[in-house]
């Protein structure tokens, strides 16, 4: 019904491409364009160019601690003239404020949400396009004052210098944090924008999922992709405007001079005391409302798009459909009610932290089930060693590692101790680079024929594959270690303390092989451009997969579908014995002997 | 190439364990043992959790390399013409893998509450002892006056303490919520008796910090506009590390701090001391009455 | 990757004070080279004898020496001596000879034993040096990793995070330090400086460094001097120089007659190489303060009451608030009657010291900073709450700023007849337990209550009967 509001959509555009060549594909989609495939690779491009920027801020962080107070190379340039060539302690905060902020707002989220999941939902479900395609294209370009806001606030004014989780009154405060002036309203407008953007997106996804699959596509036909892109719209949708709402009124905090978050009676750099009755804590608890939830919307994605790329790579259904689908919901469900276990040393409520404390640790459970379920698809599978599902396997080893030591902050006791240390920083790379960020880069590998026509290329992207997950696990194993020694996170100089002096060789290692992680996505970068050009042509189906993306051509015109597709089965049928082949597209028909 | 990376996933397990097991031996552990009771009971937790992640780590990772390596003979030439397994799951695997798990992740859940009730909930605190440390040190106290013994501001980027100070009779005041003109203060330096439960008020005078005594194993975050009671109890009388361990500014990292735990009566000297200090008048021969305003 | 990265470090270099590039570049080759010679460059310091600082571990001389063993009397102070330190021979045979290095030392009996014999015993009496410029080694290493991005590398209060700071951090290069326990014509004395940094400033970013061990205190504050008396040079020979030799006042001279560039030059060249000329100044400049920072550490230098401080009581309370009000004494026209730091000369246009107006009214210190005068009610005393600190700060004054030195108006008791005397030793301290109560004045001692602005609630986790923690608002 609503794929005939989308086909009037596509008809104004005209022209239906049939192109196997990224440069025609451009050409016949204008630079503003609501294709949603269009949309989607332009969201990849940008993500994957803030992903440099990001992984460049890191590198900065991973300096100062490794090489405390001595002369930064390359961003020495951005620095305003330092005296002696430290980086200042405020460039330092700024670094990992910005780091936090690039990764999380314009990399992880929109590449998940913006890049796959535009460009495979309509794909997945069978439609011509998303169902709101104008809103869709907006969602792209509500990315750009994002990013200028962000780098606005990186280039004036010294930069935020509140961490990304911009815990008044320091945010709240122009002379808390007197280097940041405007950048810190800078960034609290970008994150606002970033939050539009997200916003357009999952009203769009949650439409389109809902109305617009194809014929025979019954919910539980869905492959696990899109109902994690279904999940995360929902997660978005009720938890992102409690953010936005809490940006804006910081922002007015900031400005207007009202006084959400801030109480009376604070002296900040001998300034005159603060007036008002306003609550830090009420940041924080809106803040977690939706930066909780927001964790599971930078993982479920990557956990729906792995099991879809586990199953074709093994030649074997997904091991308990159902059950997965329940944990993703019942992960998106308890998302919600465990923001108050970031905040178990912020004075609220002990019995509330009790509660949280319960639902923290329960919502280890769906994790536990989805891990096994990786492992029972792996099992008895025939697997080809390819790119795609190492990086599969390194996403779920890796989420192994950050999902178990969850556990350790789950315990409000332990948490006491470990809460702001590098044992959380630890936990949360594992999770959203060891986990996520892998699971991107096999996503990349595996959709990039059905996105440009061509392979990437293999060789390349095994050494790539090899060195960021070395390169990963040499930098942030040992921050477990680090936070079991407690050291804080966000010291520009642990080594003033006698307690942490010893871990100056193990930090230099950490930034060494950080320096490797970083030099191997130059690697990645250059795999995925020079494979426009020069990657070995794919066909409609290369992977021999089932899902509907696999019945359109590599790579899809505008309208995706030259046959309107039929669905007939679930996405997994794999190695069903009922049929010859050992996939069984679930555009084909049923055998007639069955 | 296939068998390499099979090794290679079951490699990196073995050398995170490795890691950890060396760990300990080469100080990249714990600050040294907690010196407090209620520390000793955190990390008794923590290698509780340490001990049940460890073996689901080494049981995940081990079945995960075993299936890596099973697939990787099943699709050794020779076999390459048979199809994979073809199952859509089990409910009896399923079940029993989401029980499990859940029984014990109830159980962690439930078998801290106490420790954490003990640190936070203040019905819960150690009333009774902290009392006497009042008795012991001689404190002059109405029934409702604080317990705590010293009000420990937060600000960018110290920690400012405020003691009571002494009454004529020797006695020492209570603690009062705001300052007072015989309030006696220090900078950087809390002095507090050790081997028993000594409590202060935690407040910030700007933004958000939090205080971290690492060896205790004690945190909690200074919160603009409350004031935040936290008892602790330190051992052996030496020195401990404080820290800030919130985000507090671009000097953070600078709010180096200590703790020293010491008997009653060197803390009442301490005191002592800094009234002696505060009422400095450089006059040698002042007499000694001119302590008190 | 990381070995390309490291190889990009620069060194830290001092910056130039502001007026610096006024001069001719000749004069400014001059300048640097003069501070080049005595004081060095950040990564190659200096170690100049004539600066009454403590740049060495120790001094002394010979007592004995005979092959590896060598016992030495030190002058006190001296930084604690380790393995590795170096002996410099600083006079007889050994002078100039290749310094030797301390195995193991015995601190009781002063006696080390060295990596290698000797080729030639030294004689009884010859002095030799213990470390030499360690302290200042030290002191760099210290000042770069807690005092240089405020303080600047030159110390010149203009580091990194400097412009985000109120009050700003403070330039040495005056050599004027603000809150000192010494006479309002002395500088500040070691104990002073390292007060500050043990204390912090309360209400300012300068925070307490109160962990930092003895030596390294003594490294910091030596350390601090020096840059000091560094800029300190560095102003007053570019503030001679520039009368002559600035691009403006050489312009001046050409289009005043028969001076061209080149006999200005010729004259410069000549004054240099002149030992009575700028060489002379050169000394005379490094003598002044010299000796001034040297009298400052005399005892005679500190502030000394005559009489104990006087007991709080309301009648002194009274007689402070009367002499504070007391208009010859001018206390309330800048800190207001009521003590809020409010007073009338708050409001009023002021000169800077070229003798332009300020911009802005108000009171301003010799660095051009905009002062408030301190609000009395805070309970904040930046120069430390001591009796003996209020009695300095009124005795001799804040050191580069407008709050005078009493002291000259001051009747000392051992002359209480004279007449033309406006105060009392007893009034100083009336006054000083006047500002004692000043934030209290609506508070009993004892009884609890709001002086300070800072209304609080309680946190969450007190029950109800445990009120005790709720402040009164």
């Amino acid at each position: 019904m609503s794929s005939v509001a989308a086909t009037t959509e596509t008809a104004e555009h005209g022209h239906h491409a049939h192109n196997d060549d990224l440069l025609a594909l451009l050409k016949a989609a204008p630079f503003w364009s609501t294709d949603h495939k269009v949309i989607g690779i332009q969201f990849m491009m940008t993500t994957l160019l803030m992903l440099m920027v990001g992984g460049a801020l890191a590198l900065g962080v991973r300096w100062q601690l490794a090489f405390p107070w001595e002369n930064m190379p390359f961003f020495g340039a951005l620095v305003p003239a330092t005296a002696g060539g430290q980086i200042p302690p405020e460039f330092y905060t700024m670094l990992f404020t910005m780091h936090a902020t690039v990764m999380i707002f314009l990399v992880i989220i929109p590449i998940l949400a913006g890049a796959f999941g535009n460009f495979l939902i309509p794909l997945m479900i069978g439609a011509d396009d998303m169902a709101f395609p104008m809103l869709n294209a907006l969602s792209y370009w509500f990315m750009w004052p994002a990013i200028a806001c962000f780098g606005c606030s990186f280039f004036f004014g010294g930069g935020p210098a509140a961490g990304w989780t911009s815990y008044p009154a320091l945010s709240a405060l122009s002379q808390a944090a007197p280097g940041s002036g405007h950048a810190q309203t800078f960034w609290l407008l970008g994150v606002t924008f970033v939050g539009f953007s997200s916003m357009m997106g999952s009203i769009n996804y949650m439409t389109t999922i809902i109305n617009m699959r194809a014929p025979g596509l019954t919910l539980f036909r869905m492959p696990l992709t899109i109902w994690s892109m279904f999940i995360t719209a929902i997660l978005q949708a009720f938890a992102l405007p409690v953010l936005t709402a809490a940006g804006f009124m910081l922002v007015t905090d900031r400005i207007l001079g009202t006084c959400f978050f801030v109480p009376a009676g604070l002296i900040v750099n001998n300034a005159d005391p603060t007036v008002g009755g306003g609550q830090t804590l009420l940041w924080q608890h809106l803040f977690w409302f939706y930066s909780h939830p927001a964790v599971y919307i930078m993982l479920l994605p990557a956990m729906g798009m792995v099991s879809d790329m586990l199953a074709c790579m093994c030649r074997k259904p997904i091991f308990g459909y159902k059950p997965m689908v329940y944990s993703m919901s019942a992960i998106a469900g308890l998302g919600f009610i465990v923001w108050g276990h970031h905040m178990f040393t912020s004075g609220m409520n002990p019995a509330l932290g009790m509660t949280f404390m319960i639902s923290t640790v329960m919502i280890a459970l769906p994790s536990a089930v989805k891990v096994f379920n990786w492992i029972g698809t792996i099992w008895g599978g025939k697997p080809e060693f390819n790119v795609v599902f190492l990086n599969c396997i390194a996403f779920v080893s890796m989420f192994i590692v950050g999902g178990l030591s969850g556990i350790f902050m789950a315990a409000v006791p332990v948490d006491i101790y470990i809460h702001d240390t590098y044992f959380i920083v630890a936990h949360f790379h594992y999770v959203l680079f060891g986990a996520t960020l892998f699971g991107v880069f096999g996503a990349i590998h595996f959709w990039y024929p059905k996105m440009f026509g061509r392979y990437m290329s293999e060789g390349w992207g095994k050494l790539h594959f090899f060195l960021t997950f070395v390169g990963f696990n040499g930098t942030f194993f040992p921050m477990h270690l680090l936070g079991v020694a407690g050291m804080p996170r966000r010291y520009a100089d642990p080594y003033l303390y006698p307690y942490l002096e010893h871990f100056l060789p193990m930090n230099q290692f950490m930034t060494i092989c950080a320096a490797l992680m970083g030099f191997a996505q130059f690697i990645l970068i250059g795999n995925f451009v020079l494979s426009w050009f020069f990657g070995k042509k794919a066909g409609r189906n290369p992977w021999n997969a089932n899902g509907l993306e696999w019945a359109t051509p590599s790579p899809p015109g505008h309208g995706n579908f030259d046959i309107p597709p039929v669905v007939y089965r679930g996405p997994y049928e794999y190695a069903n014995p009922d049929t010859e082949a050992d996939f069984w597209p679930q555009t084909q028909p049923p055998n007639p002997a069955t | 190439m296939k068998w390499f990376w099979c090794l290679f996933f079951a490699f990196w397990p073995i050398v995170a364990i490795v890691v950890c097991l060396l760990a300990p031996g080469n100080n990249w552990w714990f600050p040294g043992e907690a010196a407090s009771p209620l520390g000793r009971r955190i990390d008794d937790l923590f290698y509780m959790i340490l001990w049940i992640t460890s073996i689901t780590f080494v049981g995940t990772q081990l079945v995960l390399a075993y299936v890596l390596f099973k697939g990787a003979s099943d699709t050794e030439p020779g076999t390459a013409n048979e199809k994979a397994w073809f199952s859509h799951g089990s409910h009896k695997l399923e079940v029993i893998w989401s029980s499990v798990p859940a029984v014990i992740l109830l159980f962690i859940a439930f078998y801290q509450l106490d420790v954490w009730a003990e640190y936070r909930v203040k019905d819960a605190f150690p009333r009774k002892r902290m009392e006497a440390v009042f008795e012991r040190i001689h404190q002059d106290r109405q029934k409702n006056d604080s317990l705590a013994l010293a009000e420990v501001t937060a600000r960018q980027f110290e920690w400012r303490i405020r003691y009571p100070g002494f009454n004529a009779d020797g006695t020492l005041k209570a603690l009062m919520p705001d300052p007072q003109p015989t309030d006696l203060y220090a900078v950087n330096d809390l002095h507090l008796p050790a081997s028993a439960p000594v409590m202060i008020n935690l407040r910030t005078q700007d933004v958000q910090h939090s205080f971290f005594l690492p060896e205790l194993r004690i945190k909690q975050d200074a919160v603009p506009g409350l004031v935040i009671p936290i008892w602790f109890e330190a051992d052996q009388q030496r020195s401990y590390q404080l820290l800030c361990a919130e985000l507090c500014g671009w000097g953070h990292y600078k709010m180096n701090a200590r703790f020293v735990a010491e008997s009653d009566e060197q803390f009442i000297e301490y005191l002592r001391q800094l009234e002696r200090e505060q009422n400095e008048d450089r006059v040698d021969d002042a007499p000694d009455t001119d302590e008190e305003e | 990757m990381i070995c390309l990265i490291s190889g990009c470090g620069g060194q830290p270099e001092f910056s130039h004070s502001e007026k610096f590039q006024t001069l001719k570049p000749y004069a400014q080759i001059y300048v640097d080279q003069v501070l080049d010679n005595y004081f060095g460059s950040p990564s190659d310091m200096v170690a100049w004898d004539k600066l009454p600082l403590e740049l060495h571990y120790g001094q002394g001389t010979v007592v004995e020496a005979s092959g590896r063993m060598l016992t030495v009397e030190l002058q006190a102070p001296h930084a604690e001596i380790t393995a590795g330190t170096e002996v410099l021979w600083d006079s007889g045979i050994l002078n100039d000879k290749d310094s030797a290095w301390i195995l193991e030392w015995d601190e009781a009996k002063h006696q080390a034993k060295l990596e290698s014999p000797l080729a030639t015993n030294p004689e009884v009496g010859d002095a030799v040096i213990l470390g030499p410029g360690q302290i200042l080694a030290t002191g760099r290493m210290l000042y770069a990793e807690h005092c240089q991005h405020c303080h600047g590398v030159a110390g010149d209060g203009n580091g990194p995070t400097a412009p985000y700071l109120n009050p700003r951090p403070r330039d040495y290069r005056k050599g004027i330090f603000k809150f000192t326990t010494t006479q309002s014509s002395k500088r500040a004395s070691r104990e002073d400086l390292s007060r500050i940094v043990e204390d912090g400033i309360p209400g300012t970013y300068m925070p307490s460094f109160k962990l930092l061990t003895e030596d390294e205190m003594t490294s910091i504050i030596e350390y601090v001097m020096w840059l000091s008396m560094r800029g300190e040079l560095e102003n007053q020979l570019i503030g001679l120089l520039a009368d002559s030799y600035s691009v403006e006042a050489v312009e001046d001279r050409i289009a005043g007659g028969d001076e061209t560039s080149d006999t200005i030059h010729q004259e410069f060249i000549d004054a240099v190489n002149d030992p009575d000329s700028f060489p002379f100044e050169v000394d005379t400049i490094v003598s002044r303060f010299t000796s001034e920072w040297v009298s400052s550490q005399e005892p005679d230098a500190e502030v000394q009451p005559l009489t104990p401080r006087t007991p709080s009581s309301d009648e002194s309370i009274a007689k402070g608030r009367e002499l504070y009000l007391k208009p010859s004494l001018k206390c309330a026209q800048c800190h207001g009657e009521a003590g809020l730091g409010d007073g009338s000369q708050t409001f009023a246009v002021s000169k800077d010291a070229a003798g332009q107006d300020n911009l802005t009214p108000g009171l301003y210190d010799t660095w051009g900073n905009l002062v408030k005068p301190r609000n009395l009610h805070s309970g904040i005393y930046r120069g430390g709450r001591r009796p003996i600190d209020l009695y300095s700060r009124i005795y001799a004054g804040i050191k580069g700023t407008p709050m005078p030195a009493f002291s000259s108006t001051l009747l000392r008791k051992s002359n209480p007849e004279d007449s033309g005397s406006e105060m009392t030793d007893e009034d100083i301290w009336h006054l000083v337990n006047y500002i004692y109560s000043i934030p209290f004045e609506d508070v009993k001692a004892g009884q609890g209550g709001s002086s300070i602005a800072n209304p609080v609630k309680d946190a969450n986790t007190a029950s109800e009967e445990d009120s005790e923690e709720v402040a009164v608002n």
